[in-house]
């Protein structure tokens, strides 16, 4: 019955001729500025366009540039290896992190804005703002944190963190987590806050303690927005740029050239346009397997079984 | 051992007065009936007992044993929540198993007793489920055998019957009835349904702004109740009830008199039941008469509205013959050990 | 449910959260009291928590450095790209609540994966797109990319406002003689007034802290102040204070931005699928 109102509904509308009018300027201006570019992406790929090198005026060179990249070239290979390194370290951390104060302030703090809000901040604040403040706060010679992880005996007297083969990784994955761990925070307490009270007291009223009630009815029902919150934030670190760019430049060396500085670095600095495009192309694969799988969990989580009748 | 509740008070944070010293005692193996309209306190009464909520004041007993600050796992309770509240990810089985589980019971007694619940129940069947493959009912039946599978002196149902359709709703009454004769546990239930109450309980507790109203078998509550509330509340339709005064034996309303002999003087709310007000020829002498309104038939009854002046009724009389019109005089007597006589001001039952 | 916690936990809770408090505020405390130190103070090598503040890191970098109008570029591009962003996104969002026609979920994922690429993926081509058009360089450039991406989270976080409303609603208005158009742009809008306005806002903050496309877009003519700052930072004898009063002015509109819309921030960050 609701589905037949339903459908007669949309082409009540339809009917009209509005619907398609009206998604249709959204439509046309993504796919000019971004699928438009998509495409051309794939097909410079497929060239050996080069700024720097005026004999390589973008010749079809078919799979060569993918050749290159899958056989010879280690650098790919050492930025997308340590991109997933990062990813992972920080998502967990993150995660782990972030759902254990979701579940304090859920258990412990009855007004919760003002808590939340503040803890807000380092995620809302501009990217490239964060790389600054961690790169002032990690200066060398008179950076605030420098001189209190001497002090405490973290650092030796003359090394500075971002220039240390051995801390600069750890250090951007320390920031990551400063910076995102407030996302999982606030997505998971709204996820604590949304879950249906009978079940769990049903498992009160069934003998359960907390840690079972917690293993056995809560994380079940959370399952899907861990899934979202992990999606999520394994996406946009796996695309991580502004800040590592702004405190590192990758550097030192390449100890923390994530694989979209490193394509930035290709197109950007040495002008390999061909190759870089197969290295942009490369990125936005992994991104888009890691989205397929995100939307599979919006669903999950749109259309999960509720217990009957559960309202919060 | 019996349950008895102190002086129960519940204030919640927000400042709403659930339960005002709430006093009752029952018996184990008695099926109880917290009846009263929404607001009353009956499902904080009922929570308090599981142990969801703290009473603000006074305390819980069970079996002389003060368990007013104990948690639910160690209080002995079973419970069967209006919605059901089941593991939407677990199966059916596991449901039910879930407080075996949970007091780490032998795996083979676990399927035992699952098993004999489910056949109990009526639910063998539908055991490798999971709840969102279920009807009500079915649902209904899970949450019952997983409150009652790890054998709990008391099961608690708060509103069980209220997400059902009317039909099984009447079928899961019968279900229970039988439930309780067999299992021989104490069950408190929770309603808002007068015939549920009046269809179930050994007792019924009726509760009204979170105190104790009445506490009582059904058919005294029926009968003699303890106040006009009581009386309006239980019975459908609902109690006539006529404010008035007496004056030397004779009831005065608005634009009737009736004799009530051996009643006090001064003003007092009079009441009857709509099927025990009988109807008498025109010829009769002690008749009041009041002109009909509307008559709907609910077989094999129908009820006549009828009013006279500023005094409105309803009569239920055997559908046997053809009905009143419209605009018809109807001949009423009140028979005198029909009446009920309230304090107009208190409500309260006189005597 | 009753959450009754005994004492030594509310404590340890407390401490726990206060101490997460002070580790999320306190580099940008820093960088707020450095934005106000100046030379003597800043270089100290011991941090200083206390110092004589002057305001003369401001005018130096807006006015002696001619930053001022990289904050009116910051302010141009979020605001056209939201408004953009919102006239072309929220019929299209109020479609998808709507309607059903086929193919409709795929082009509706189709908008997420264009949220998800990479920057750094689509800068490329925009890049050589932008020069063939002439446009690489101004702020149109920027204009346009901040709206393409940001149009797939109006869309998403638009369709969940939309659908809040119950359709009875349009319905009632059409029988009432509007036109489907009319009962959308009178009746439906008004009501998800606060609903687009959150989107809204959180589309200003996107754009405001974008860096990648428009450091590659433009790299003089129409720069916001994300991309200036990294200008300011020099391998020796780099101005922190002049930095860090950048920082504060391109920072501190989006800490009041995030107060207003803290409720809707989750629903927007998660596209829809958690309701904070």
């Amino acid at each position: 019955m609701t589905t037949r109102t339903a459908s007669t509904r949309g082409t009540l509308l339809l009917d009209r001729g509005i619907g398609p009018l009206l998604v249709l300027p959204a439509t046309v201006l993504v796919i000019v500025f971004l699928v438009g570019p998509f495409y051309y992406m794939m097909y410079t790929a497929t060239t050996d366009l080069s700024f720097a090198d005026a004999s390589r005026n973008g010749n079809f060179i078919g799979l060569d540039n993918f050749r290159k990249l899958m056989r010879d070239d280690p650098l790919f290979w050492d930025s997308f290896l340590l991109t997933l390194k990062f990813v992972v370290l920080a998502v967990s951390i993150e995660f782990l992190l972030g759902f254990a104060l979701a579940f304090l302030i859920f258990k412990f703090v009855a007004r919760q804005r003002l808590l939340t809000t503040l803890l807000l901040i380092p995620m809302m604040i501009a990217p490239v703002a964060v790389g600054l403040i961690w790169r002032l706060l990690l200066q060398g010679d008179f950076g605030m944190v420098t001189y209190y992880m001497r002090k405490v005996g973290l650092l030796s007297q003359n090394a500075a963190v971002l220039s240390s083969p051995d801390l600069v990784f750890p250090a951007i994955v320390a920031i990551d987590v400063w910076q995102w761990t407030p996302f999982v925070t606030l997505v998971m307490l709204a996820g604590l806050m949304s879950l249906p009270r009978s079940p769990i007291e049903a498992a009160m009223m069934d003998g359960a303690g907390p840690l079972r009630i917690f293993l056995d009815v809560m994380l079940p029902l959370l399952k899907p927005i861990i899934a979202l919150v992990l999606l999520l934030r394994g996406i946009d670190a796996f695309k991580e740029f502004d800040k590592v760019f702004i405190m590192t430049g990758g550097g030192p060396g390449t100890l923390t050239e994530l694989v979209s500085i490193y394509a930035y670095r290709v197109n950007f600095r040495n002008w390999d346009l061909g190759y870089g495009a197969a290295v942009a192309f490369m990125v936005y694969l992994v991104v888009l397997i890691l989205c397929s799988i995100f939307y599979k969990a919006i669903y999950w989580s749109a259309n999960r079984p509720t217990p009957l009748g559960g309202h919060s | 051992m019996g349950i008895v509740f102190e002086g129960v008070s519940k204030i919640f944070p927000d400042g709403t007065a659930a339960l005002h010293g709430l006093d009752l005692a029952f018996e184990t193996g008695e099926f109880i009936v917290l009846l009263g309209p929404s607001g009353s306190g009956k499902t904080t009464a009922c929570r308090v007992l599981a142990g969801l909520e703290n009473p603000t004041g006074g305390r819980i007993l069970v079996g002389g044993r003060d368990i007013t600050a104990l948690p639910p796992r160690l209080r002995g309770i079973g419970m069967v929540f209006q919605n059901y509240a089941l593991y939407s990810h677990k199966s059916v089985f596991e449901n039910i198993a879930y407080p075996l589980r949970v007091r780490k019971i032998p795996r083979a007694e676990i399927e035992r007793s699952v098993k004999a619940m489910a056949d109990l129940l009526q639910i063998g069947r539908y055991l490798h489920r999971k709840p969102g493959q279920l009807s009500g009912g079915q649902a209904q039946r899970v949450a019952v055998a997983r409150a009652l599978v790890w054998q709990p002196d008391i099961c608690l149902m708060d509103e069980p019957l209220s997400n059902l359709d009317a039909l099984l709703r009447l079928h899961m009454r019968t279900e229970l009835k039988r439930l309780h004769r067999e299992l021989r546990k104490t069950f408190v239930f929770v309603t808002h349904d007068q015939e549920e109450a009046m269809t179930l309980a050994t007792r019924v507790a009726v509760l009204r702004d979170g105190e104790l109203v009445q506490f009582d078998t059904p058919q005294t509550v029926y009968r003699k109740p303890a106040s006009r509330f009581v009386a309006e509340f239980m019975g459908r339709p609902a109690m006539n009830t006529f404010d008035g005064s007496v004056a030397g034996g004779k009831f005065r309303a608005a634009s009737f008199e009736w004799a009530v002999p051996g009643l006090p003087d001064g003003p007092i709310t009079l009441g009857i039941r709509p099927e025990q007000i009988e109807l008498v020829d025109a010829s009769a002498t002690d008749s009041v008469a009041f002109e009909v309104d509307v008559v709907e038939h609910v077989e094999p009854d129908m009820l006549i509205f009828a009013r006279r002046g500023a005094s409105n009724l309803i009569v239920r009389a055997p559908n046997g013959r053809r009905g009143p019109e419209h605009g018809a005089l109807l001949h009423l007597r009140f028979p005198p050990d029909a009446l009920h006589a309230f304090d107009s001001k208190t409500g309260k039952r006189l005597p | 449910m009753d959450r009754p916690a005994s004492r030594p936990w509310i404590a340890f809770a407390w401490a726990v959260l206060a101490v997460a408090v002070v580790i999320a505020l306190t580099p940008y405390l820093w960088i707020v009291l450095a934005s106000f130190k100046n030379r003597v103070d800043l270089f100290a090598s011991i941090p200083k928590w206390t110092f004589t503040p002057t305001l003369a890191n401001y005018p130096a970098v807006f006015i002696g450095k001619d930053y001022w109008p990289l904050a009116i570029n910051s302010l141009i591009i979020s605001t056209s790209s939201t408004a953009l962003c919102i006239l072309i996104g929220a019929p299209a969002a109020y479609v998808f609540a709507r309607m059903d026609f086929p193919g409709k979920e795929d082009l509706f994922f189709f908008f997420l994966t264009t949220r998800m690429a990479p920057p750094i993926s689509i800068a490329v081509p925009l890049f050589l797109f932008f020069t063939a058009l002439g446009l690489i360089d101004t702020i149109y450039a920027v204009v346009i990319a901040h709206t393409s991406f940001n149009l797939s989270l109006v869309v998403w976080m638009m369709r969940g406002f939309f659908a809040d409303i119950p359709r009875e609603i349009d319905e009632a208005a059409v029988m009432d003689g509007r036109s489907r158009l009319g009962a959308f742009l009178f009746i439906v809008v008004p009501l998800a007034a606060p609903g687009i306005a959150a989107t809204a806002v959180l589309c200003f903050i996107l754009s405001w802290n974008e860096f990648l496309y428009a450091f590659i877009l433009v790299a003089f003519e129409g720069r916001p102040l994300t991309v200036g700052i990294p200008g300011l930072v020099t391998p020796h004898g780099t101005l922190w204070g002049q930095v860090a009063a950048v920082a504060i002015v391109a920072t501190l509109p989006i800490v009041v931005f995030t107060f207003i819309v803290q409720r809707q921030l989750v629903r927007g960050l998660t596209f829809g699928a958690v309701k904070g």
